[in-house]
C-alpha cells in the first residue's frame, strides 16, 4: 500500500472521532459561555498588567495573570465545561443523535474531551501569552527581571496541566454523579479544601494554590545544570519523594511520624520546586480521571 | 450461552465488510434469552428469543411500557443486556460493536437533535460519523433532503422544525449510511395524516430492498406495511411469525359489510348466508360480518354474499376486508397471555 493510500485508511477510520472533535470545538467557539469567557478574561487580565504595570516585576506580574485560571474564577468555568457533554441531561441528544452511529464510546469521550480541552487551553493562552509576551519584551519602569524562556514554557505548561486536569476531573464527576449541577458543587467543594487536604500528607508542593506561588521561581529557572550539580538534584528529588511517600503511607495506616519542620513552602522560598514532580503528578491524575471517567461512560446504560 | 463455535464463527464475520457479512447471514435479528432488568428492580425485557427474517418488514407491537425501545436500544448496543445476547446479522451486538451500528438506521420516538445546527449540517456530521467520504456524502444528503421534503427547510436551525419535520429529518438521518437494517421507533408518532401516510408509504418502499423493523403500538400501521409481526407483553415476546399465520392461528379472517336497507330484508340476508354455512354475525342491525374457514376462499364466499344481498335489495355501503383482523388477533393474544398465569 502506498503512502497515501495508508494516510487516506487512517483518515477514514478516523474520520467519525476528527468529526466530533471538529463538531464539539464548532459548537463550544459559537457558545455564549466560551465567548463570554475569552472576552472577560483577555478584559481582566489587561486590567491587572495594566494596575501593576509600575509596581511588579516581570515573574510576580505573570503569576498573577495565572492566578484566575489557577484558583479562582476561571476554574468554575472550566468545572462547567468539563461537567455538561457526558452528563445525564445530554443523554438522550447523545444517545440519538451520535452513540446509535457507527462510533465507539471510548472514540466519542476521547474525541469530546479533546475538544474540550483544546477550548479551555485556547482561551487560557489566548489570554496570557501576549501578555506574557508584552511583560517580558516591553522596557517597564521597574527593576529588571530573569524570566527566561525556558520558565516561562514551564510555568504555562504546568498551569495547562493543571487545566487539562480539571477538565478530566469534570468529566469524572459528569460521568459518575450525571447531574450537571451536583458535579460542579462536589468538584468545588472538593478542589478548593485540596491544599489542606494534600498538606495533611505532606504533598502540599502539587496543590494548585503552591503551584501559583512557586511560579515566580520557576518563571526565573534556567534550562539544564551541570552534571554534579544534577546528580545533586537527582538525590534531592529521590530522596523528598521518598519522605513525601513514607509519610502518606504512615498517615494513611496512622503510625504516627517525627514532625518535621517545612522545608518546602517556607514564605518566599521555592528553591526545590520540582517542575517534573509536579508535572508527573497531575500527569498521572489527569490519565487516572480521563481512565475512570471512560470506564465508566463504557458501562452506563443510554 | 453462546457457544464456542457460534463466538468463532461470530469473530469471524467480525473482520469482514459489512456487504459480506450482510449476505451471509441469515437472520437480520437474532436474540436468544435477552433479558435486561433495571437497577435489580424492573424487569424491561425478559429471557427474549427473537428471530427477524433478514428482507422483511417487521412489526414489534406491544402496549406503553412492554419493553419495545429497551429492546431497540439493546440491539443498538446503548444498554448492555443484564442476560442473554443479541445478534444484527451475526454479529454480537454491544456499547463498541461499531460493526452493528454500521449496518443500523436507527430512528428514536420524537428523536432529540442539535437545534443549533441547520439540517445539511446535521446530516453531514451523521455521514462522517458512518465514514461517507466527501464525494458519497454531498449528494447523498441532497438527495435524501429532497425524499423527506425538507429542501425547503435547509436555511432553518433545527430548533424551529415542528415534530413532523424533526421525524422526518431523523428519517433521513437514519438512511445517510445507507444500511442494510432499518429500527424505527414509533416513526409515525406526532405526524399529521398526510406525513403518516408519506411514511408508511416510505417504509413500504424501504421494504423492498431493506429489512425494516418498527416499533409501535399502532396496530392500523402494522396492518398497512408489515409482514412479519412480534407481539411484546411485559418484556416478553408472546408472539412471532407473520401476520398471516397469526390470523389464521386465531381463525380471525374475516370482513365487514356495511349495509343499508330495510331491517327486514338485512335479516333474510344475514338468515340466507348463514344458510349457506358461512359464519356470520349481525351487528348493529346494519353490519354483517362473515368470517371465512380455512376451506374458503375470500372471493368465492365474497361473491356469494354479494349475490344475496343483490338479491334482497340491500344496499352495500362499505366493505371492510379484516381491518380489524389484527386488532382483534393482538388483543386476544394479550388476554390469552394475561389468562395463563403462571404458565407464563
Amino acid at each position: 500500500m502506498d503512502s497515501t493510500a495508508e494516510v487516506t485508511a487512517s483518515g477514514h477510520v478516523f474520520m467519525p472521532y476528527t468529526a466530533i472533535l471538529q463538531h464539539d470545538l464548532r459548537t463550544l467557539w459559537r457558545s455564549r459561555l466560551v465567548r463570554l469567557w475569552l472576552a472577560v478574561a483577555c478584559l481582566l487580565s489587561i486590567l491587572v498588567t495594566l494596575g501593576n504595570w509600575t509596581q511588579l516585576q516581570d515573574a510576580p506580574l505573570i503569576a498573577m495573570l495565572l492566578f484566575p485560571f489557577l484558583i479562582f474564577p476561571w476554574f468554575l468555568v472550566v468545572i462547567v465545561l468539563g461537567v455538561t457533554p457526558v452528563s445525564a441531561t445530554h443523554t438522550d441528544t447523545l444517545a440519538d443523535g451520535i452513540l446509535c452511529r457507527p462510533v465507539t464510546r471510548y472514540g466519542y469521550v476521547l474525541a469530546t474531551w479533546g475538544a474540550r480541552v483544546f477550548t479551555v487551553l485556547g482561551v487560557y493562552l489566548l489570554t496570557v501569552l501576549p501578555l506574557c509576551a508584552v511583560i517580558v519584551l516591553v522596557k517597564r519602569p521597574v527593576p529588571a527581571d530573569h524570566v527566561t524562556f525556558y520558565g516561562l514554557v514551564t510555568t504555562l505548561g504546568s498551569v495547562a496541566l493543571v487545566l487539562t486536569l480539571v477538565v478530566s476531573l469534570g468529566f469524572l464527576a459528569g460521568t459518575l454523579l450525571q447531574k450537571p449541577l451536583l458535579a460542579a458543587v462536589v468538584l468545588v467543594f472538593v478542589w478548593y479544601p485540596v491544599n489542606v487536604v494534600l498538606s495533611a500528607f505532606s504533598l502540599e508542593e502539587f496543590s494548585p494554590i503552591s503551584l501559583n506561588q512557586a511560579a515566580t521561581t520557576q518563571l526565573r529557572a534556567q534550562w539544564g545544570l551541570d552534571p554534579n550539580d544534577r546528580t545533586a538534584a537527582s538525590a534531592a528529588e529521590a530522596q523528598t519523594l521518598a519522605r513525601q511517600a513514607e509519610k502518606f503511607v504512615s498517615l494513611l495506616s496512622g503510625t504516627p511520624t517525627q514532625p518535621q519542620k517545612p522545608e518546602f513552602f517556607e514564605p518566599g522560598k521555592f528553591e526545590d520546586f520540582s517542575l517534573a514532580r509536579v508535572m508527573l503528578s497531575y500527569g498521572l491524575a489527569t490519565l487516572a480521571a480521563f481512565g475512570l471517567s471512560v470506564f465508566c461512560f463504557c458501562r452506563r446504560d443510554l | 450461552m453462546i457457544s464456542d463455535s457460534d463466538s468463532i464463527r461470530a469473530s469471524q464475520t467480525q473482520g469482514l465488510p459489512t456487504d459480506t457479512v450482510h449476505a451471509q447471514a441469515q437472520w437480520a435479528i437474532q436474540t436468544e434469552h435477552l433479558t435486561k432488568i433495571y437497577a435489580q428492580r424492573l424487569i424491561a425485557v425478559n429471557d427474549m428469543a427473537l428471530e427477524v427474517p433478514k428482507g422483511s418488514v417487521f412489526g414489534l407491537l406491544g402496549p406503553n411500557g412492554a419493553g419495545k425501545t429497551t429492546t431497540l436500544r439493546l440491539l443498538l448496543g446503548l444498554q448492555r443486556p443484564t442476560g442473554g445476547w443479541a445478534r444484527v446479522f451475526g454479529i454480537p451486538c454491544g456499547p463498541n460493536a461499531v460493526g452493528v451500528r454500521r449496518m443500523i438506521g436507527y430512528l428514536p420516538t420524537n428523536p432529540k437533535l442539535p437545534g443549533h445546527l441547520r439540517p445539511i449540517e446535521y446530516l453531514d456530521l451523521l455521514g462522517k460519523l458512518c465514514h461517507l467520504p466527501h464525494a458519497v456524502r454531498k449528494p447523498r444528503i441532497s438527495s435524501l433532503l429532497r425524499t423527506v421534503g425538507l429542501l425547503g427547510a435547509t436555511n432553518q436551525l433545527i430548533r424551529t422544525f415542528s415534530t413532523g419535520m424533526c421525524t422526518r429529518l431523523g428519517i433521513a438521518a437514519s438512511l445517510v449510511g445507507d444500511p442494510p437494517l432499518l429500527i424505527w421507533d414509533e416513526p409515525t408518532a406526532g405526524l399529521d395524516p398526510s406525513a403518516r401516510r408519506f411514511t408508511l408509504d416510505l417504509i413500504s418502499e424501504l421494504g423492498k430492498t431493506k429489512t425494516v423493523i418498527i416499533a409501535t403500538h399502532i396496530l392500523n400501521d402494522i396492518d398497512q406495511i408489515c409482514d412479519h409481526l412480534g407481539i411484546m407483553q411485559e418484556g416478553r415476546m408472546i408472539y412471532t411469525g407473520s401476520i398471516k399465520d397469526l390470523k389464521q392461528r386465531l381463525g380471525l379472517d374475516e370482513f365487514c359489510l356495511e349495509l343499508d336497507g330495510s331491517l327486514a330484508a338485512i335479516e333474510r340476508v344475514t338468515q340466507e348466508t348463514m344458510a349457506l354455512g358461512l359464519q356470520t354475525r349481525c351487528q348493529d342491525a346494519r353490519t354483517l360480518y362473515v368470517r371465512l374457514t380455512d376451506d374458503q376462499t375470500r372471493a368465492s364466499v365474497l361473491a356469494r354474499v354479494l349475490a344475496l344481498i343483490e338479491s334482497q335489495g340491500v344496499r352495500l355501503d362499505a366493505i371492510h376486508s379484516s381491518q380489524n383482523t389484527t386488532e382483534n388477533a393482538y388483543l386476544q393474544l394479550l388476554q390469552e397471555d394475561q389468562s395463563h398465569g403462571f404458565d407464563r
